[in-house]
């Protein structure tokens, strides 16, 4: 372990590596896993359905739930209420994130304004989101407007709490190191706080999109506003429509499974010092 | 526990190369303590400490745990502010952290979404004082050059063993010049192979940039084969049992002459140990006493 000096000063890194030889299709792998995985899923769902075990109004056909899925959109039932649902939520989360993230960070670096405002996030983060139903229909009617808050309750204030737990617990022996280098107060957030809190942020994110997409559900399963693929649910359940419930929930589960898919690249991207860690 | 009265060895000026043995670092009676709110006690970390470093002097700190051998280097970090005393860096009272001034961490404090380069950048871009882009290279390839980190410029520290990231912290030390090097356990984390290794290249960088190097360390057999004088401190509050001269002959990691296996070496040792050893069962017996919290 004395001085080490790469034999090849072309290669950046001075660490050794070796080619070895990987099948071709080992990337595939995993996706091809997946798919077949999937395909055996849908096959037994099928065969299930098929020998009537299950009452078929409970548990239809796979493939009359695709049919569903296919008709569904040829014929404009479906899309509508998904760009609705979509939309609604990508907006909700985008003001849950402008609002959640500064006013975490704030809580995290400043003492009063933590007590001052903790008893409120704590009591709204924890408070079951259903219960704010009737007031906010009291309030704002059966607008649109009312499913847009109840996306946003529920999903600033994970948001908040993880960025302000980022914050407070920052490793102390990093401070010490940027005292020691002479950070000012700005740089001490710019160059230790904030990159620290990042993969917090994140995570808050991803509870965010997590109890968003139930606000978004409840607020248009019972918000009573008539669009969304919660009206679509309800509507389905009323008409005894199952291939169409289930349609919905496989569209919803797709929806979520996405998001939060997309947030975990994120995440790896963000912070890959962090992946070695897990993994 | 043994009361023993902080005193002060006289040692000769110390002749390092070119460096001229004026005092450097100073510590006037220095009293230090952590406040328990809650349970409205102060703890007393140090007490009385008075002591000099001269400059281009290697001064190694041993003591049992928790008998503020940290708090006294971090004071003169400027972390911590003295309950009373002074401590002064020549000449003028220490207020904070300054760039005269550079620390080494036990556990590296390394920003981990910093590459190795970038994080010894670290040490000269927050200060006042622009240092142009190029030379800025330049210092950072030294530093990495004199750590022996050239080829892991671009690796991250999770990249990188416990030695090696250690040496990155070496290298943001280093990379600004500081007058006086701060080092806290720096190789208390690292294993005994690598320890040794990096103790060598230790003793090898101080005689090429000749900083003067505050080491705080548990290793009796580190602090011999590095310090030039060993401060033993006491246990809680810390006070200095004893100064003792290091009169071994540099460069003591060299192969021809073995330091470790001289007579002198195995005198210091004993003489450190049977000190430390009647601290360390001074702990154990006073340990109904050790909180020694004083109501405010």
């Amino acid at each position: 372990m004395t001085h080490v000096v790469p034999a090849d000063q072309s290669t950046q890194r001075a660490a050794q590596t070796e080619t070895i030889t990987v099948s071709r299709y080992a990337p595939f792998r995993s996706t091809a896993i997946t798919i077949v995985n999937l395909a055996v899923f849908f096959l037994i769902w099928e065969l299930i359905a098929r020998a009537e075990l299950i009452n078929a109004l409970f548990f239809p056909k796979a493939s009359a739930m695709f049919a569903a899925i296919y008709n569904g959109f040829a014929d404009g039932t479906i899309w509508p209420e998904l760009s609705h649902s979509v939309s609604n939520f990508m907006i909700g989360l985008v003001i849950s994130i402008v609002i959640g993230i500064p006013v975490g960070l704030l809580m995290g670096a400043s003492r009063i304004a933590d007590l001052i405002l903790s008893p409120y996030v704590w009591a709204m983060a924890s408070l079951p989101r259903v219960a704010l139903i009737p007031l906010l229909i009291l309030i704002m009617g059966f607008d649109n407007s009312m499913q847009l808050t109840i996306i946003v309750l529920s999903a600033v204030f994970p948001i908040m709490v993880n960025c302000m737990a980022g914050v407070k617990t920052v490793d102390p022996s990093l401070l010490r190191a940027g005292r020691v280098f002479g950070t000012s107060r700005l740089q001490t957030y710019s160059k230790i706080i904030l990159p620290f809190t990042l993969p917090f942020v994140i995570a808050g994110v991803n509870q965010g999109i997590a109890r968003g997409l139930v606000g978004m559900l409840i607020g248009e399963l019972l918000g009573g506003g008539g669009n969304g693929l919660g009206f679509l649910l309800d509507r389905a359940g009323d008409q005894f429509d199952a291939p169409m419930l289930y349609a919905v929930l496989i569209l919803l589960a797709i929806m979520s499974v996405g998001l939060i898919q997309s947030m975990r690249w994120l995440e790896q991207r963000a912070a890959p010092w962090r992946d070695t860690a897990r993994t | 526990m043994v009361h023993v009265g902080s005193h002060q060895t006289d040692h000769p000026a110390k002749e390092r190369a070119s460096t001229v043995g004026s005092t450097l670092i100073e510590a006037v009676e220095v009293s230090a303590g952590y406040d328990n709110r809650r349970e409205r006690t102060r703890l007393i970390a140090l007490r009385d400490i008075s002591l000099t470093v001269t400059q281009g002097e290697f001064l190694a700190i041993v003591g049992p745990s928790g008998c503020g051998k940290t708090t006294l280097i971090n004071m003169i970090a400027g972390f911590v502010k003295p309950l009373s005393g002074v401590v002064r860096v020549r000449g003028a009272e220490v207020n904070g952290p300054g760039a005269d001034r550079a620390m080494v961490f036990q556990d590296y404090a390394l920003l981990p979404w910093r590459t190795v380069e970038r994080n010894v950048e670290f040490a000269i871009e927050n200060r006042r004082g622009y240092v142009p882009k190029a030379e800025r290279r330049r210092r950072i390839a030294d530093a990495l050059g004199l750590v022996g980190l050239v080829g892991f410029e671009k690796s991250y520290p999770h990249e990188l063993s416990g030695g090696m990231r250690q040496r990155v912290g070496i290298a943001r030390a280093l990379v600004g010049e500081p007058e006086i090097l701060l080092m806290d356990e720096p190789f208390g984390a690292v294993d005994a192979m690598t320890r040794e290794a990096m103790q060598a290249e230790l003793e090898k960088i101080i005689a090429e940039t000749r900083q003067t190097v505050v080491f705080i360390t548990h290793s009796i057999d580190e602090a011999i084969t590095l310090g030039d004088r060993i401060v033993v401190v006491s246990n809680r509050p810390g006070t200095i049992r004893e100064i003792i001269d290091v009169d071994l002959p540099r460069p003591r990691f060299d192969e021809r002459n073995d330091v470790k296996r001289s007579a002198r070496f195995g005198e210091i040792r004993s003489h450190l140990w049977a000190l430390l050893s009647d601290e360390a069962l001074g702990a154990k017996s006073g340990s109904v006493t050790q909180q020694e919290g004083e109501t405010r």
